[in-house]
This record gives C-alpha cells, sequence and structure tokens, in this order.
C-alpha cells in the first residue's frame, strides 16, 4: 500500500486533464488505468510508486481511476486493471494487462517501448 | 439532532465486493435501532482518496479496501476482527453476546481470537464467491476456488479468464461502463 506517510509521485488525470496532460504531453508518458477497489491495483501499488521514483526525469506516469473515469477507459477499451498503456507523444507505442506486481518488471515494462 | 455522544461509528465496506455488499447491508439494517436511529453509520469506501480522509486524516484507501474498517467518534479506527467486534457490540441484535470478546484470561482473548480468525477466512474465501476484484486468492483458497468452479461449469457459469493472474477483468458487456459509478 502507498501508505499517507509517503509521497504519492503518481497524479491521476481525468477526462478533463488527460489531452493536456498526456496527448498533448511531452516525452514518454505512463498511464495506469486502475480502480481503489481493485486489489491488483493495490498490490501493484507500492512497485508502480518506486518505479515512478526511479524514472522521474525522464518518464511521468499518471492513473485513470476507470470507476470514476468510464469514458476514458471506453476509448482505450480497457478490459480490466491495472492496465498500463504507455504514450510518447499522444500515440500509444505500448500496453500491458495485469503486470506482475515486481518492481524490475514493471520498469523494463514501462522503459522498453521507449528503447 | 444527535449529539456529540451520539455520533454513530462509520463502518466502510468494499461496494466493489458481493460479499461485503451483503454484509453492510444486513449491518445497514440491523443497525436501524426501534428509535430509528442507526447505531452504526455504513458507507460504501468510494473511490475519492481525499473525500475518504476527511473521516479521518490516517485512513488510506488502499488500506480501506484491504481490510474492514470502522472509524470511532473519538477519532479511532478499529480494524479487521477488532473492527467486526466493534459493529457486533453496536447492533441491537448482538451486543448480548459481544460482551465475550473483551473477556481476557491471562492476557489472551479468546473469543476475539476466534472472530479475528474467521474474519481472516471470511476475507480470503471473499474470491470463491466470485469477487473479482478482491485479487489473486490465498495459496489455501485456490484449490477451493478451482473445485468451486469446476463444480459450476456444467451450469454454464463461466469464469471470464483476464490475460494475467494479476488482472481483474471487467464485465464483457459493456466493460468500463458496467462499473457501479459513485
Amino acid at each position: 500500500m502507498s501508505g499517507n506517510k509517503t509521497i504519492d509521485r503518481i497524479q491521476t488525470v481525468t477526462a478533463r486533464t488527460f489531452d493536456r496532460s498526456v496527448l498533448k504531453g511531452e516525452g514518454p508518458i505512463v498511464v495506469e488505468f486502475m480502480s481503489y477497489g481493485c486489489a491488483h491495483c493495490g498490490v501493484i501499488e507500492p512497485d508502480l510508486q518506486q518505479a515512478a521514483k526511479i524514472v522521474e526525469s525522464a518518464e511521468k506516469i499518471f492513473r485513470v481511476n476507470i470507476a470514476t473515469d468510464r469514458e476514458l477507459a471506453d476509448i482505450y477499451e480497457i478490459h480490466g486493471t491495472p492496465t498500463l498503456i504507455m504514450f510518447l507523444n499522444g500515440k500509444v507505442v505500448g500496453r500491458d494487462e495485469g503486470p506482475s506486481p515486481v518492481l524490475s518488471n514493471i520498469l523494463a515494462l514501462i522503459r522498453e517501448p521507449y528503447e | 439532532m444527535q449529539s456529540r455522544e451520539e455520533v454513530a461509528p462509520i463502518l466502510l465496506f468494499n461496494d466493489e465486493c458481493g460479499v461485503c455488499r451483503f454484509i453492510a447491508s444486513w449491518v445497514k439494517t440491523s443497525a436501524l435501532a426501534r428509535s430509528g436511529v442507526a447505531s452504526i453509520d455504513v458507507r460504501p469506501i468510494g473511490q475519492n482518496p481525499e473525500e475518504l480522509r476527511t473521516l479521518n486524516q490516517g485512513l488510506n484507501i488502499w488500506d480501506a479496501y484491504a481490510t474492514i474498517h470502522l472509524l470511532m467518534p473519538d477519532g479511532s479506527m478499529k480494524l479487521g476482527g477488532e473492527a467486526v467486534a466493534g459493529v457486533l457490540r453496536r447492533l441491537p441484535s448482538t451486543r448480548w453476546f459481544s460482551w465475550a470478546f473483551g473477556i481476557n484470561v491471562f492476557g489472551v482473548r479468546p473469543f476475539q481470537a476466534v472472530l479475528n480468525l474467521a474474519y481472516t477466512i471470511l476475507a480470503d474465501v471473499r474470491p470463491v464467491f466470485g469477487c473479482e476484484s478482491c485479487g489473486e486468492p490465498s495459496p489455501w483458497v485456490r484449490p477451493i476456488r478451482w473445485i468451486v468452479r469446476w463444480v459450476a461449469s456444467p451450469f454454464h457459469w463461466r469464469h471470464q479468464q483476464g490475460p494475467s493472474r494479476h488482472f481483474t477483468s471487467l464485465p464483457v458487456k459493456g466493460r468500463a461502463s458496467e462499473i457501479p459509478h459513485r
């Protein structure tokens, strides 16, 4: 769990801010489609926070809560959570559904499309 | 209007889990005393971490989904089996036996220990009852889930298989649109 003592390094984007933050954002951007009620999302959260800290100079990581932003989930054909979608200059360059909650695996997943 | 002493504790429940919704509904009904004033305020956890923190500064949304939380009027929080005991103490139909959870024998509360174990088992077996959002079941529950699926398969109950075991599939029809909106 992320815990309230740690900094949340993953900014939440909504349908309102998605365009500005993700599609018009510069450089590599990773978006996690998640829901707080999804236990797998809770399991992956600490590793994703850690990954966000490691790659923060090169990549940005955002989250979309599909329980509140259903429109975005439909647009990106989200079949479940967590789903990671990698964007570069507004275009989808990678995708992974249900990543294994291991830091090295997550780092590989979010770096690979940009190599 | 309720006085400060009469403020009911808040029970947070996972509204994406059928078992939790069923129990929450029972608590909600049971909590209504004859006076019509609820002895427990039953609320879904929801999806807003900031809103949840207004109930208690120390409350983390991931933790709230992982374990049952009872927010006490004095600002403290009871978790897991302790929260269940806290609920049972306040329900008119169960408070008659809930004194047993306080019995202390040489520093051990045997009835509370049994309740803690019962809570852990119930929390672990939720995926067997179809709670997709509850995550990967504990190793001891996996054979039970396999048997339940095997028994249910002739009755056309099909499990939606995800691309990974770390994945919560959304319902096939409507996908994200099927998630209850809060």
